[in-house]
């Protein structure tokens, strides 16, 4: 077939991923390259003690052959996080995240865990902020309706986990709506 | 604040740090928590023009979500695919070299492992757009509207599919029903139309790409959706701003 039966009505977390690793990184290259045109625009120069910008798959895979350090984006780091998260759990809305922030998280984290400082902490954070977040996101799904439900703040890999659930509600709730309707103008 | 004061404006303009104003700047900001004012970090900061790839990941992730198929983007496939052609062209060459250092291994590496990835999408916008013309070949082949969005070779493929699968049918079951109930397309009162057609009621989730023009919502009220809002709602609601490019679904 052309499209396997999981991948119709969602997308796979390595797909978001995939996706995610097209945004820049900075990393510290120990090896020296020229600049090159790729598809997605041209990079470089690497020049070992200058740093540089260069798309996350790219630095990933750099990173797999010792070849450069990943600098962790502003977000990825113990104070920031405990920030969000003593946020997250004292007010009732969505704090601000980066819209792809668990990817990047996960790749950096898996490529790279020397690069960022205090790994397992920061791990454990997402952890927890994931865990407040997806218990926030429960709580709304008492407020769907048929019509319209806006998730402020709601990052890609979130919207990926509610997805079948939250669609398949609100498809509920719009027959249950359009029976309602037929029924009341029915009864005159 | 005393205006009378003869020096009043002379130190406003030199600006030195001493007026109740410089003082209330440069005071650290408060950190009790005023959610109305959060000193967040702005993420949405890349404001530059999409490159193609960017495009197509866009298109090939709308064309995931949405329950319709989508206009078709052969220029910008097209586009793409000769890019692709012509960075296996250069990685070619230079493999063909044996004099290539450390240095243009990598180089090479690189670009083919972009070409996989680039490869990886167009297929899989491809594919997801032959699911769907396959689920729908009927509906298409009874539609010149939906006809329009596709290519030609799409066209071609949706009318295979649809004579293909009527052929089957008949073959199978239908040539021993009786003639009056051999039809694909009966459109019985209360019963589902025997043609499968895409269901636009199915809730996405949709972000604004930028500020939009209101739209009207199932329950009658409207939503005007601010850049970066996040909206879980039936695709027909949105249809006009996905295919105007103003919103993405996510």
């Amino acid at each position: 077939m052309a499209l396997p039966q999981p991948l119709r009505t969602s997308v796979s977390p390595q797909e978001l991923e995939l996706i995610a690793s097209e945004q820049l990184v900075e990393i510290l290259p120990l090896i020296t390259m020229e600049k090159t045109a790729f598809i997605s625009g041209a990079y470089g120069p690497l020049r070992p003690p200058a740093k540089c910008r260069i798309p996350l798959w790219m630095a990933v895979n750099l990173k797999v052959k010792k070849k450069c350090h990943i600098i962790p984006p502003d977000w990825l780091n113990v104070e920031f996080l405990q920030e969000r998260l003593s946020r997250e759990t004292s007010y009732p809305e969505f704090s601000q995240m980066p819209f792809r922030f668990a990817e990047i998280a996960k790749a950096i984290l898996d490529a790279a865990p020397d690069d960022v400082q205090n790994a397992e902490k920061v791990r454990s954070l997402l952890k927890d902020l994931r865990e407040a977040r997806q218990a926030k996101s429960r709580e709304g799904l008492a407020k769907l309706d048929h019509s319209e439900l806006s998730l402020p703040n709601l990052c890609s890999m979130e919207i990926n986990e509610l997805r079948p659930f939250f669609i398949h509600a609100m498809g509920v709730l719009t027959q249950l709506s359009r029976e309602e309707q037929n029924g009341a103008a029915e009864e005159p | 604040m005393d205006t009378d004061d003869p020096d009043f404006f002379s130190r406003l303009a030199r600006g030195d740090g001493n007026t109740f104003e410089d003082l209330l700047r440069n005071a650290p900001r408060d950190d009790d928590g005023n959610p109305a004012q959060p000193r967040d970090v702005p993420f949405y900061v890349e404001e530059e023009p999409e490159t193609p790839l960017q495009q197509l990941i866009r298109r090939w992730v709308n064309e995931r979500h949405s329950p319709d198929v989508l206009p078709t983007e052969e220029d910008l496939l097209s586009r793409l695919l000769d890019h692709i052609r012509s960075q296996s062209e250069t990685v070619q060459l230079l493999r063909s070299d044996p004099s290539s250092s450390e240095e243009e291994h990598f180089r090479i590496m690189f670009v083919q492992t972009e070409v996989e990835r680039v490869k990886f999408i167009v297929r899989s916008y491809l594919r997801t757009r032959l699911f769907k013309i396959e689920k729908h070949a009927r509906y298409i082949m009874t539609n010149p509207d939906v006809q329009q969005r596709l290519s030609q070779s799409e066209v071609d493929h949706a009318r295979r599919f649809a004579r293909l699968t009527d052929q089957h049918f008949y073959n199978t079951v239908l040539q021993s029903l009786p003639e009056s109930q051999q039809t694909l397309d009966d459109r019985i009162l209360f019963v589902p139309s025997m043609i499968t057609e895409p269901d636009k009621t199915r809730a996405v989730f949709v972000r604004a790409r930028q500020n939009c023009p209101p739209v009207r919502l199932p329950d009658g009220t409207a939503l005007e959706m601010q850049k970066g809002h996040i909206s879980l709602t039936p695709y027909w609601v949105v249809e006009e701003l996905v295919a105007r490019g103003e919103v993405e679904l996510v």
